[in-house]
C-alpha cells in the first residue's frame, strides 16, 4: 500500500497554488486524511500534489460581526471542535463534530478538505447544508446547497480552491438536533440527521443519498414530527452497501429525523 | 522457627519483563530487521475468484527502475518440493498449495507473480504493470451449492469440492429425538472472520552462500513447524535452516499456517543470493491471511419435560476456502464444531455430521477458538431455546444438564474425556459474581420502561494444552503433543531457559521465567527466556491452541527441577551439608537455619572455573543444564461461563454490551495480570465476532472487506469493562497444574451475546441464529416479524 | 531536502515526495518504535506527535513535515527511566504483543495534555482511533486512568 510516485509542490500563496493546479492531473492536498488513504490504495494517482498547508491565512475562526462566523478552509477539525465561539453560535455544528473520526484525524484533517472531498456520509458537508453556509473559493462564492453534485463530486473547477466557509447567523431561539448512528465509534455515519427549528424547520440527511440532502418535504410537514419522519424515509435514495441496506438506511433516516426534530423543537421552545 | 524463605513466584502479579522494550520502541519486530542488499517483494495477485491463467506478461515490469526480477511459478519450478496436509480421517483430501499460482487461480488475492525490487515502493510500481490474461471459470461461493455433485470444481483431481467429511455418533439419536416431548432447533450461521493481528505477516530470508545455510525471520507462531517443513521443501539439513520469530505483533492463529510467501522468500533468497523480504500490507493481510469461523449448522436438541437433554443432532457445512492449508488442513475448523458441540453437558444420544467444502475464497485456517466459537454459539442457543420453551430459567436449564463433579471423568458424546474441572462452579461463580437475581429484576424493570435489555449465559469447556494422546487433527504431519525446555546455568551463574514455543503477546518470557525462578530458587531478573527460534531446542512446534503455559510450563518445571538437583549436589559439597538441609531462593543456595550460603554465581564458578573446588568425579558428574520434553498426554479441560447483559435500541437496532462477566477454571494461575489480560482480549474478539466482524465475498468471488474501514474490529468504545473470576481447580495428573486459557474468551463471547440479544428481543419471538448480529440483520428480523 | 526535529534532534534528509512520514521515521532515521499497521488511516499504530498534536504518520508525507517538531515513542522515557504513562502501562498490563503500544502511548500523551478525561467513557472515546487486538482495552483504560488520577503529567 505505497502510493504511486508524484511531484510535490508546497506553494505559499493562493495564486501560486492556483497556477500549479493548471496542470493536468494535479490534486490539492489539504489535511490529507481522506486523500492519502486513496493514494495508498492507488485508487488515485495524481502526477502532482499541491500542498496548500503552507499558505498563510487560511486557518481561523472569526466573528463576522453579524452573528455569523467565517472559518478558514484550512482550519483543522480539532480547532472547530474546541472553538468556544463556534459552540456558542452553532451548537449543532459543535455537537456534530463529536462524531467526526478520531483525535489524530481531527488534529490533521481540515474543514475545507472534508467539504471538498464530499463524502456523502461525512458530517461536515451535511452541516453546511443545514446551516446554509456560503463557500468562498478563489473564484466565487457557492451556496452549500449548490456545492455537491454527486458522491465525492463538487462544483469546484479543477483549479479552484475553497478558501473560506461563511456561516450566516442562526436566528435567536433556533433549536437544533443532531443524531447519528454508526456501527463503530468514529466511523462514517451509517446515517445521520441534523435539524434546526426556528420560524421554520430545516432538516438534512447524511449518508442516505449520493450527496447530503435537504429533506424539504419533511420540513414542510413540520410541526407534525411523525409525518415529517415518515416523509423523510421516502425523500432519500440510499444505496445498499456492506454496512447497511437502502431499506435500513431509510428506516434510520426516519428514526433520526424524528429524534432530531424533537430535540430541535424542545430547544426552540426553551 | 522456619522463616518463609522462598518467595512464591508462581501466582505473583509480576510485571512483565517484555514491557520495557515494548514501551520504549525497542521491540524488534520483523520490519525492524534490516539487512544490507535486501530485495523487497510486491505481488501481483489474482483479481479473479476462479480462472485459468492464459498468459502473464511481465516484460514492462521487469524493466522498471529498481526491479531485480519478476518471478512466476515457472521460474521457481524445481527449486522446491511441495507439501500437502495429511490426515488419517476417512474422506479427507489434502490439496497442494502452490507457492505461486500455476495453471489457475482459485481465489482473489492468490499470488501469481512476485516483483523483487530495491524498495517496496518500486516493487509495487512494477507489480501494477504485470498483465495477466485470465480465462474466467465459474466461481464457487456458496458452500452448500459447492458440495453438490454438479458444482464447478476447484480441484479437478479430487473430483469434489468436499475436502473433508466426518460424522460423530453415539446412542440412538433419531429414536431419542422422535420420542422426546420437547424439541428445539434451527439454522445457524456464523459468518467468516479473519484474525487481524495488529502486525501484518512478514518474512525475511537470509541465505549464507558460504555456509549454505538459510535463516528465515518470520512472524510465525510456529517456528519449529516451519523449520521442519522447509527442510523438506528446500532439501536443506535442519542444522542449516534456522527459523526465528522475533517480537511478533499478535497472531491469534493466523500465523500458525505455513504460508506461501514464507516459502517463496526462502526460495528466492537462495536463488538470488540476496536477502529477500516480504511484508504484508493490511490489504494483503485481509485477503490472504487465513480466514475462519465460516459455518452453516442445522441443529436440533431434544429434552424431556424437566429439561434433561435426550438427544442432539447437527449437520455442519464449513466453508474452508480454496485450499487445505499446511499443516492443519481444511479439517481443523469444521471438525471441531461437531467434536465440541455437546459442550459441558450430558448428551447420551448424539450425531454430528460435518463437511468441509472448498470455495473460491481465501483458505480457512486456525483462528482463536477454532470451531468452538461456533459449536458454543449453536449449543448455547439451543439450551436457551429449550429453556424458553420449558419456561425454565436458562441458569436452571444449564444446572440440570451440566456434567457434575461426581461424573468425572466423563466421556463426551464425541469421545472427548473430561477430567475433573469446575464446570458447574464456573456457572455459579459467574452468576453470583454478576448477581444474576438482581440482574433479572433490573431487566424486568427496564422492560417496564420499554427498553430491550437481555441477559445471556454461555457455558463451554475447552480442551487446552493437548498432549500426545489427542492430536489437534488425527494423522496430521506434526506432533503437537509435546514441548521441550532446556535450562542452563552458565559459567557466570546466569540462567537461560530455551523453549520451542513462540510468545507473541502472551507474556511467556515472564511466566516461564516465573516458573523457572521458583523451581530453581533463582531471581526473576537472572533468568533469560529464549523462544521463537528453531535453534533453541531440538524439537518444538510453537504457541497456539492454548498450549504454551501447560506444555512449555510443564517442560520448564521438569528441566528446572533436574538442574536444581545438580545445583544441590554441588552445593552439598561446597557448603558441607545434606541436600535435605538446604534450600535455594533469591539466587542463593543456603543451609536452612544457618548463615551458610552460596550464590548461583559462586556455585557456577566453583563448578566450571575453579577446578579445585570440587573433586574430579563430582565435577564430571555435575551438569548445570537439563533438557526435557513434557507431554500432558490427554491435555487439560478449561471450562468457563460467560454472562453478558446487552441493550438493543428498539429504533436503530444497535446493540450495546452493558456488562460482561467471565468465570473460568484455568487451574493454577502463574500470573494473575496476564491471566486477566488473556481473557479480556479473547472476549473482545468474541464481541467483535458477535456484533461487528465479517469477511464478505460477493457472488463473483470479489472480497469486499479489504480495509479496516470495512472489516470492522471493535474499538475501546464497543468493548465494555469486564469482570473476570478465575477458579483454580487442582489438576492431579498435570505437573504444573496449569490449564490453558488463551482462546476461551473468544469461544464464550459470541454465544453469550447471541443469547443476550435473543433474550432482549424475546417478546418478539425472534431467533438470533446468525452472527454477527448487525443492526441491519436485526432490523430485517424485526421487520419480517412486523409484516 | 527536508529539515525536521525528531525527539529534540534535528535531521536533514533528501526524500522522495511519496515517502510516508512513518516510513521516513522507521527506515530513514531508524526510529522503528513507530509501527505501521494498516496505511489506511484506521489502526493508529503509527501515531506520532507532530507540532504538539497526535497524527497518523501513515497519512502524512515526510515532505509535509519539513520544519516540524516530532515526538515519537523513543522520545518518551527510556528503558531505565520510563515516563509515568509508560510505567503505568507496565503496572497495569496495558500491552501484550506491544505492536499497537507506541500508537496507544502517543495518543495517550495527546489525550492527557488536551482533555480532563474525567470518565472512563472519555478515555475510551479518546482511544477509539487506536485498535488493539490483544488487551480488550480494559487495562489500557485503567493505565491512563491511573495517570490522570496521579496528576503528574504524561
Amino acid at each position: 500500500m505505497k502510493p504511486a510516485a508524484f511531484e510535490y509542490l508546497a506553494p505559499v500563496s493562493l495564486a501560486e497554488a492556483v497556477a500549479a493546479l493548471g496542470r493536468d492531473d494535479a490534486k490539492i492536498l489539504a489535511g490529507g486524511q481522506s486523500l492519502v488513504p486513496m493514494l495508498n490504495f492507488r485508487l488515485r494517482a495524481p502526477s502532482l500534489l499541491v500542498d496548500i498547508g503552507r499558505i498563510p491565512g487560511l486557518d481561523y475562526i472569526e466573528d463576522d460581526r453579524a452573528g455569523g462566523l467565517r472559518i478558514g478552509a484550512m482550519t483543522r477539525h480539532h480547532t472547530v471542535e474546541t472553538s468556544d465561539l463556534l459552540r456558542q453560535r452553532f451548537p449543532v455544528l459543535h455537537a456534530a463534530m463529536q462524531y467526526v473520526a478520531h483525535l489524530a484525524i481531527r488534529n490533521k484533517g481540515t474543514i475545507g478538505g472534508s467539504l471538498c472531498h464530499g463524502d456523502p456520509a461525512a458530517e461536515l458537508p451535511g452541516l453546511m447544508l443545514l446551516l446554509d453556509a456560503r463557500l468562498k473559493t478563489t473564484q466565487r462564492t457557492i451556496a452549500a446547497e449548490d456545492f455537491y453534485e454527486g458522491a465525492l463530486d463538487t462544483a469546484l473547477a479543477e483549479d479552484e480552491i475553497l478558501t473560506e466557509i461563511l456561516l450566516p447567523p442562526l436566528p435567536a431561539g433556533t433549536g437544533w438536533g443532531f443524531e447519528e448512528f454508526a456501527r463503530r465509534s468514529g466511523d462514517f455515519a451509517l446515517t445521520a440527521v441534523g435539524a434546526t427549528v426556528g420560524e421554520e424547520a430545516r432538516i438534512v440527511a447524511i449518508g442516505a443519498h449520493e450527496t447530503p440532502l435537504r429533506l424539504r418535504a419533511a420540513e414542510a410537514l413540520f410541526p407534525d414530527i411523525e409525518a415529517a419522519a415518515e416523509a423523510a424515509r421516502e425523500e432519500v435514495s440510499p444505496n445498499d452497501d456492506l454496512h447497511g441496506s437502502a431499506d435500513y438506511r431509510r428506516h434510520l433516516v426516519s428514526v433520526l429525523t424524528r429524534h432530531a426534530l424533537m430535540s430541535a423543537r424542545e430547544g426552540a421552545a426553551s | 522457627m522456619e522463616i518463609e524463605a522462598r518467595p512464591k513466584m508462581i501466582g505473583a502479579r509480576v510485571q512483565r519483563v517484555e514491557d520495557p522494550r515494548m514501551l520504549t520502541g525497542h521491540g524488534r519486530f520483523i520490519d525492524d530487521i534490516n539487512l544490507p542488499r535486501t530485495l523487497h517483494i510486491a505481488f501481483c495477485r489474482s483479481d479473479h475468484g476462479h480462472a485459468r491463467i492464459a498468459a502473464i506478461d511481465s516484460a514492462e515490469a521487469a524493466g522498471m527502475p529498481g526491479v531485480a526480477a519478476v518471478v512466476t511459478a515457472a521460474d521457481i519450478e524445481g527449486l522446491l518440493q511441495t507439501v500437502r496436509a495429511t490426515s488419517t480421517m476417512a474422506n479427507f483430501h489434502g490439496t497442494e498449495l502452490p507457492v505461486l499460482a500455476m495453471d489457475k487461480v482459485r481465489h482473489v488475492g492468490e499470488p501469481i507473480a512476485a516483483v523483487l525490487a530495491e524498495s517496496r515502493y518500486l516493487a509495487e510500481d512494477a507489480a501494477e504493470r504485470i498483465a495477466v490474461t485470465y480465462e474466467a471459470l465459474p466461481t464457487v461461493i456458496d458452500p452448500a451449492a459447492a458440495a453438490e455433485p454438479d458444482a464447478p470444481l476447484l480441484h479437478e483431481e479430487i473430483g469434489s469440492n468436499v475436502l473433508i467429511e466426518r460424522t460423530f455418533e453415539r446412542g440412538e439419536v433419531d429414536a431419542a429425538m422422535a420420542a422426546a416431548p420437547v424439541r428445539v432447533g434451527g439454522h445457524f450461521r456464523m459468518h467468516r472472520k479473519t484474525p487481524v493481528a495488529m502486525e501484518n505477516r512478514g518474512y525475511l530470508a537470509d541465505y549464507d552462500q558460504g555456509r549454505g545455510s538459510l535463516t528465515l525471520h518470520s512472524t510465525t507462531q510456529v517456528p519449529g513447524i516451519v523449520r521442519d517443513t522447509l527442510v523438506r521443501m528446500l532439501d536443506l539439513p535442519g542444522n542449516r535452516l534456522r527459523v526465528v520469530a522475533p517480537d511478533v505483533g499478535g497472531g491469534f492463529g493466523g500465523k500458525t499456517a505455513l504460508y506461501r510467501e514464507e516459502v517463496l522468500v526462502c526460495v528466492l533468497a537462495r536463488k538470488f543470493g540476496r536477502p529477500v523480504k516480504w511484508l504484508s500490507d493490511r490489504l494483503e493481510d485481509l485477503i490472504s491471511t487465513s480466514q475462519a469461523f465460516d459455518e452453516v449448522v442445522e441443529a436440533e436438541l431434544a429434552c424431556d419435560d424437566e429439561g434433561q437433554i435426550l438427544g442432539l443432532r447437527a449437520d455442519v457445512i464449513g466453508d474452508v476456502g480454496a485450499y487445505s492449508g499446511y499443516p492443519w488442513s481444511a479439517a481443523i475448523e469444521p471438525v471441531q464444531v461437531v467434536s465440541f458441540l455437546p459442550g459441558p453437558y450430558r448428551v447420551e444420544n448424539y450425531r454430528g455430521r460435518v463437511r468441509g467444502v472448498a470455495t473460491s475464497k481465501s483458505p480457512m485456517g486456525a483462528y482463536r477458538g477454532v470451531g468452538r466459537p461456533i459449536s458454543t454459539f449453536v449449543m448455547e442457543r439451543l439450551i436457551d431455546m429449550a429453556a424458553v420453551k420449558l419456561s425454565l430459567d436458562p441458569l436452571e436449564m444449564r444446572r440440570r444438564n451440566m456434567v457434575r463433579a461426581e461424573e468425572f471423568p466423563y466421556k463426551s458424546a464425541s469421545g472427548i474425556v473430561w477430567d475433573r474441572a469446575g464446570f458447574l462452579e464456573c456457572l455459579e461463580t459467574a452468576c453470583d459474581g454478576a448477581d444474576y437475581g438482581a440482574l433479572r429484576r433490573q431487566q424486568a424493570a427496564a422492560r417496564q420502561q420499554g427498553r430491550w435489555v437481555g441477559i445471556g449465559l454461555a457455558s463451554y469447556v475447552e480442551l487446552t494444552g493437548l498432549g500426545s494422546r489427542i492430536a489437534v487433527a488425527p494423522g496430521m504431519p506434526v506432533n503437537t503433543g509435546t514441548e521441550s525446555a532446556t535450562v542452563r546455568i552458565d559459567s557466570t551463574g546466569a540462567v537461560t531457559a530455551y523453549f520451542g514455543i513462540a510468545s507473541h503477546g502472551q507474556g511467556l518470557e515472564t511466566t516461564l521465567a516465573q516458573i523457572v525462578a521458583e523451581e530453581l530458587g533463582a531471581r526473576l531478573q537472572d533468568i533469560e527466556v529464549l523462544h521463537g527460534d528453531s535453534d533453541a531446542v531440538a524439537h518444538g512446534t510453537g504457541t497456539y491452541a492454548s498450549r504454551s503455559a501447560v506444555l512449555a510450563g510443564g517442560a520448564a518445571i521438569v528441566s528446572a527441577r533436574a538442574v536444581r538437583e545438580q545445583v544441590m549436589k554441588a552445593a552439598s559439597h561446597l557448603l558441607e551439608a545434606d541436600a535435605g538441609d538446604m534450600d535455594a531462593a533469591n539466587g542463593e543456595i543456603f543451609v536452612k537455619g544457618t548463615d551458610r550460603r552460596l550464590s548461583f554465581r559462586e556455585l557456577a564458578r566453583a563448578v566450571y572455573t575453579e577446578v579445585n573446588r570440587l573433586p574430579r568425579e563430582l565435577r564430571e558428574d555435575i551438569e548445570l543444564e537439563a533438557s526435557n520434553i513434557y507431554d500432558p498426554y490427554f491435555g487439560t479441560a478449561t471450562p468457563a461461563t460467560h454472562l453478558a447483559v446487552v441493550e438493543v435500541d428498539p429504533e436503530t437496532f444497535g446493540v450495546t454490551v452493558q456488562r460482561y462477566v467471565v468465570a473460568d477454571d484455568c487451574g493454577r494461575i502463574i500470573n494473575p495480570l496476564i491471566a486477566d489480560g488473556q481473557v479480556h482480549g479473547g472476549v473482545a474478539q468474541g464481541i467483535g465476532a458477535a456484533l461487528l466482524e465479517e469477511v464478505v465475498y460477493d457472488d463473483t468471488g470479489q472480497i469486499l472487506t479489504a480495509s479496516l474501514m470495512d472489516y470492522v474490529v471493535p474499538t475501546a468504545v464497543e468493548i465494555p469493562a469486564m469482570e473476570v473470576f478465575h477458579l483454580e481447580t487442582e489438576l492431579p495428573n498435570n505437573i504444573g497444574g496449569f490449564r490453558g486459557l488463551g482462546e476461551g474468551g473468544t469461544i464464550g463471547a459470541p454465544a453469550a451475546i447471541a443469547n443476550a440479544i435473543a433474550d432482549a428481543v424475546g417478546h418478539l419471538n425472534i431467533d438470533i441464529n446468525e452472527l454477527p448480529m448487525t443492526p441491519e440483520r436485526l432490523f430485517r428480523l424485526v421487520s419480517q416479524k412486523e409484516e | 531536502m527536508i529539515k525536521l526535529t525528531v525527539n529534540g534532534i534535528v535531521y536533514e534528509r533528501e526524500v522522495e515526495p511519496r515517502l510516508s512520514l512513518a516510513d521516513f521515521l522507521r527506515h530513514e532515521l531508524g526510529l522503528t518504535g513507530t509501527h505501521v499497521g494498516c496505511e489506511q488511516g484506521v489502526c493508529g499504530a503509527c501515531t506520532v506527535i507532530l507540532n504538539g498534536d497526535s497524527v497518523r504518520s501513515c497519512l502524512c508525507f515526510a515532505v509535509q513535515a519539513d520544519g516540524a517538531e516530532i515526538e515519537t515513542v523513543e522520545g518518551l522515557g527510556s528503558i531505565d527511566n520510563l515516563s509515568p504513562l509508560q510505567k503505568s502501562f507496565q503496572e497495569h498490563h496495558a500491552l501484550q504483543c506491544g505492536f499497537c503500544t507506541p500508537g496507544m502511548l502517543m495518543t495517550g500523551v495527546d489525550l492527557l495534555r488536551k482533555y480532563p478525561l474525567a470518565t472512563d467513557e472519555e478515555i475510551r472515546e479518546g482511544l477509539s482511533g487506536n485498535l488493539c487486538r490483544c488487551t480488550g482495552y480494559q487495562h489500557v483504560v485503567r493505565a491512563i486512568r491511573a495517570v490522570v488520577e496521579a496528576g503528574n503529567g504524561d
